[in-house]
């Protein structure tokens, strides 16, 4: 993979993690969104929908509310792409879904150490803030959000090179059961992960007749197919 | 009281799309929201107000928390209170009782509703072989969406002010969070199937088999473990697992 590929999809990774949180939240975080350009950046979109699928599973865990901290699956994503492009089939599902989820906690725990620099900034100038300091709040305004993109840059950054050894060091090592192993682990841990998110958010009343009805619908689909 | 002829609710607008851009431990959403209500305070420092601007600006930078799409109701509400000469107890009242309704609104509409029923729909259209026009389709619905409710949410708080809630009572509301937990439970009800189906194409005989245990024992393991085991660390546990067992058993 070539230096500019590497530097698109660190671009893409840091706008990807900008927009879960501080701009502009129109959801290009969501894997389903952050995979396939990742792919298309690499020309390989097939992977990038794959792992956006795969990832969008494990993204229904989250629900991103007030100050709980999570995953976050976007610069995962695309790290993930960058690992299974080129490693066909299932080889590439269990290595990427093994570097998503190892970059996807990485991520989680970037986003607590900004939101508490964010913090000590502000009370740094809580005195100013309550006069009324109109350019200094759009100021710290600023700043927090350069804060969060250096963030992001520097999750997808230790992603892509992750990746990269991954690629390099376990790609040809790994035997065809082991191979089939880690897929099959990937995708299980993926569908379970979704249904027990959602289960947890449909609970035990009318919802979950409206769910088990999409389930059986969902089954239709596939068995006609 | 100062009446503005013309609220640059636009702008307010524009920068109610980085309301979390400086979301902190200590006043969550309070500087974004503060951020985006000042061009419409603007009008006090014109009126020769200046220290009702900035005290003004001050409450707008105190703590806030509500669902990011749903602010611009307290912005408008809040920033239209201070136009009508609202005493500063009034409209920390008003903030802080917006932040649960809104909250729990919005995660309900969105977190729970519309991203859910759109991004399972996305799941839908890839694995019956859309590709990248179902990523697009999500893109544009989706947004559509959020965009109307953040102008909405602004617009009503500016027209009620202190007296928004009986925006949050609209009846468009009340429908859309009655729907959005049915709507949501049957999308991604149905994206599940076709998604594992999409995800196991490559697996055959003895791998479809490890499959389906896998996941029903996954399911069942987060779901009475909720609170202690996520997602993710099942999945890596799964991974570790997966890699041991294939490197003895070659």
């Amino acid at each position: 993979m070539t230096l500019e590929l590497q530097l698109f999809l660190l671009v893409w990774g840091t706008l990807v993690g900008l927009d879960l949180v501080s701009v502009p939240q129109m959801m290009i975080a969501r894997p389903i969104v952050a995979g396939p350009v990742a792919g298309a950046i690499l020309g390989d979109l097939a992977t990038g929908l794959e792992l956006g699928v795969l990832f969008e599973l494990f993204q229904y865990d989250v629900m991103p509310m007030g100050a709980t901290r999570y995953p976050e699956y976007g610069p995962a994503t695309v790290a993930a792409v960058s690992t299974a492009h080129a490693a066909a089939g299932t080889l590439g599902l269990g290595l990427g879904a093994l570097v998503g989820l190892v970059t996807g906690m990485l991520g989680g725990l970037s986003m607590y150490v900004v939101r508490r620099a964010t913090q000590r900034a502000v009370q740094a100038v809580a005195g100013r803030l309550e006069a009324g300091d109109v350019r200094l709040m759009v100021r710290l305004h600023v700043t927090a959000i350069a804060r969060d993109a250096l963030r992001a840059a520097v999750v997808t950054a230790a992603g892509l090179a992750l990746a990269h050894v991954v690629r390099l060091y376990f790609a040809g090592a790994l035997p065809l059961r082991g191979v089939t192993l880690l897929g099959v682990a990937a995708v299980a841990g993926a569908i379970a992960t979704a249904t027990a998110g959602t289960l947890r958010v449909v609970g035990r009343g009318a919802n979950l007749r409206w769910f088990a009805a999409g389930l059986a619908g969902g089954a239709v689909l596939v068995w006609l197919r | 009281m100062t009446r503005t002829r013309r609220p640059p609710l636009g702008r307010s607008l524009l920068r109610l799309f980085t309301v979390q851009g400086s979301w902190n431990y200590e006043r969550l959403q309070g500087i974004g929201v503060g951020v985006a209500e000042e061009p419409l305070l603007r009008d006090l420092r014109a009126a020769g107000n200046g220290a009702v601007y900035r005290a003004a600006v001050a409450r707008g930078a105190h703590f806030f928390n509500a669902h990011p799409y749903l602010c611009g109701l307290a912005v408008g509400a809040a920033a239209r209170a201070e136009h009508e000469g609202a005493t500063p107890d009034q409209i920390e009242r008003l903030r802080s009782a917006l932040c649960g309704p809104l909250g729990s609104l919005g995660d309900r509409l969105v977190w729970a509703g519309w991203l859910p029923v759109t991004s399972g729909l996305a799941l839908i259209g890839v694995a019956l072989g859309l590709g990248m026009d179902a990523i697009l389709g999500f893109l544009v619905v989706y947004n559509v969406g959020h965009v109307a409710l953040r102008w909405w949410a602004l617009r009503a708080g500016w027209a009620h002010g202190v007296r928004v809630a009986a925006a949050l009572h609209q009846p468009f509301l009340q429908r859309a969070a009655a729907w959005s937990g049915p709507a949501m439970a049957l999308v991604v009800g149905a994206a599940l199937p076709l998604s594992a189906r999409y995800l196991a194409a490559g697996f055959t005989g003895w791998a479809r088999g490890a499959l389906v245990v896998a996941a029903a024992a996954g399911c069942a393991l987060l779901w009475w473990g909720r609170g202690r085991l996520t997602g993710l660390r099942y999945g890596l546990a799964l991974l570790a697992v997966a890699a041991l067992a294939g490197w003895v058993w070659r």
